[in-house]
């Protein structure tokens, strides 16, 4: 009863952040990258972008989710306005 | 020809040799001839798990390098008519036994008896690769955990890279801390698994006494954790039993009144 109480106040059972963490990890196990080679990765696709289109570095945001078996990465990007 | 089925897990400790005992036996109790084979070369376990170990003179190293035949390496449980174990090494190491070898072995186990149920060590090594070398589907055994599930994920994914179907035993759920959101469902584990599911075993104490005494919890057949263990061995021979929910007593009259609606 407590514990529902708990979650009623803090919104999140432990099983909740359970899941939460475990989607987490393994999206990101499941792309088999090591933390310093995303890291890696995100510079160079963010140089790549950058010889097109006018972009901010620090904003290049990269998700990895799953879906079922499926992992998806998505790059997104806000492209700065050129200053005329 | 019968099937060759791997139980593994990835990580130690969550009951893949209970698991291979207890499916094993029930599948015997139901009349099907089945051999256990211990695949953990250097820490075998199944032998006391089943209370064999007083028995074993020959092990499946043997078998493999010739010093014996496959039949005598085997050793014949007495409490059951069709029942076998092929125990493990337990002083070789891992690379003792190559895919190729485990290929052969169970390609003449399969050749005489219905089920062939290999016990597959922890991990994702040499050892992981010929436990699965001569399987046709595997039982990936895992319990409500992070730790559990993150591992399980990892052999499910080597396990398609294999081309070996498997499906999923979700291990030692207690319904009333699954009740008060302190454990993942069994459906929080599939969902995220996306595996499908063999059947969910209970937390049981009487699962924890039976195996002190070397003595599969299905063969005493008391207990929560022994009943769902000789259903999912129904559903593994292909007979239709219904997967079953552990939920509370009072969420089961609930639902049966019409009250609850989601399932957890």
């Amino acid at each position: 009863m407590w514990n529902r109480i708990q979650t009623l106040f803090s919104g999140k059972s432990s099983k909740d952040v359970a899941k939460g963490r475990l989607h987490l990890v393994l999206a990101h196990d499941r792309t088999g990258l090591e933390g310093g080679r995303l890291q890696e990765m995100r510079e160079e696709i963010a140089a790549v972008i950058a010889k097109y289109v006018q972009i901010d570095p620090d904003a290049l945001d990269i998700q990895i989710e799953t879906h079922k078996r499926e992992t998806q990465l998505t790059v997104s990007s806000p492209i700065t306005t050129r200053a005329t | 020809m019968g099937r060759a089925i791997v139980i593994t897990s990835g990580k130690g400790g969550v009951g893949k040799t209970t698991t291979t005992a207890n499916l094993g036996t029930a599948l015997a109790q139901l009349g099907f001839s089945v051999v256990l084979v211990d695949a953990d070369i250097g820490l075998r376990n199944l032998d006391v798990v089943m209370g064999l170990e007083n028995r074993i003179v020959f092990h499946l190293v043997d078998a493999i390098r010739g010093k014996c035949t496959l039949q005598k390496a085997m050793i014949k449980d007495r409490r059951l008519d069709n029942l076998w174990i092929l125990p493990a090494s337990q002083t070789d190491d891992k690379d003792a036994v190559t895919p190729d070898d485990m290929r052969r072995v169970i390609g003449e186990l399969k050749a005489h008896h219905d089920f062939v149920l290999i016990d597959c060590p922890a991990g994702i090594e040499q050892g992981f690769k010929n436990a699965i070398a001569g399987a046709d589907e595997a039982i990936v055994v895992a319990t409500p955990e992070v730790s559990s599930i993150r591992d399980a994920d990892r052999v499910v994914g080597l396990l398609a890279q294999a081309d070996v179907s498997a499906r999923l035993i979700v291990n030692r759920i207690s319904a009333h801390l699954v009740k008060r959101g302190d454990m993942l469902s069994q459906n929080d584990v599939i969902e995220i698994l996306a595996l499908e599911l063999l059947g969910t075993v209970p937390m049981d104490d009487a699962v924890v006494a039976t195996t002190n005494k070397g003595i599969p919890a299905v063969l005493e057949g008391k207990g929560l954790a022994a009943r769902e263990l000789i259903r999912i061995a129904k559903r593994l021979a292909g007979v239709d039993v219904e997967v079953s929910e552990h939920v509370g007593l009072f969420t089961r009259i609930g639902r049966a009144l019409g009250l609850s609606a989601s399932p957890a």
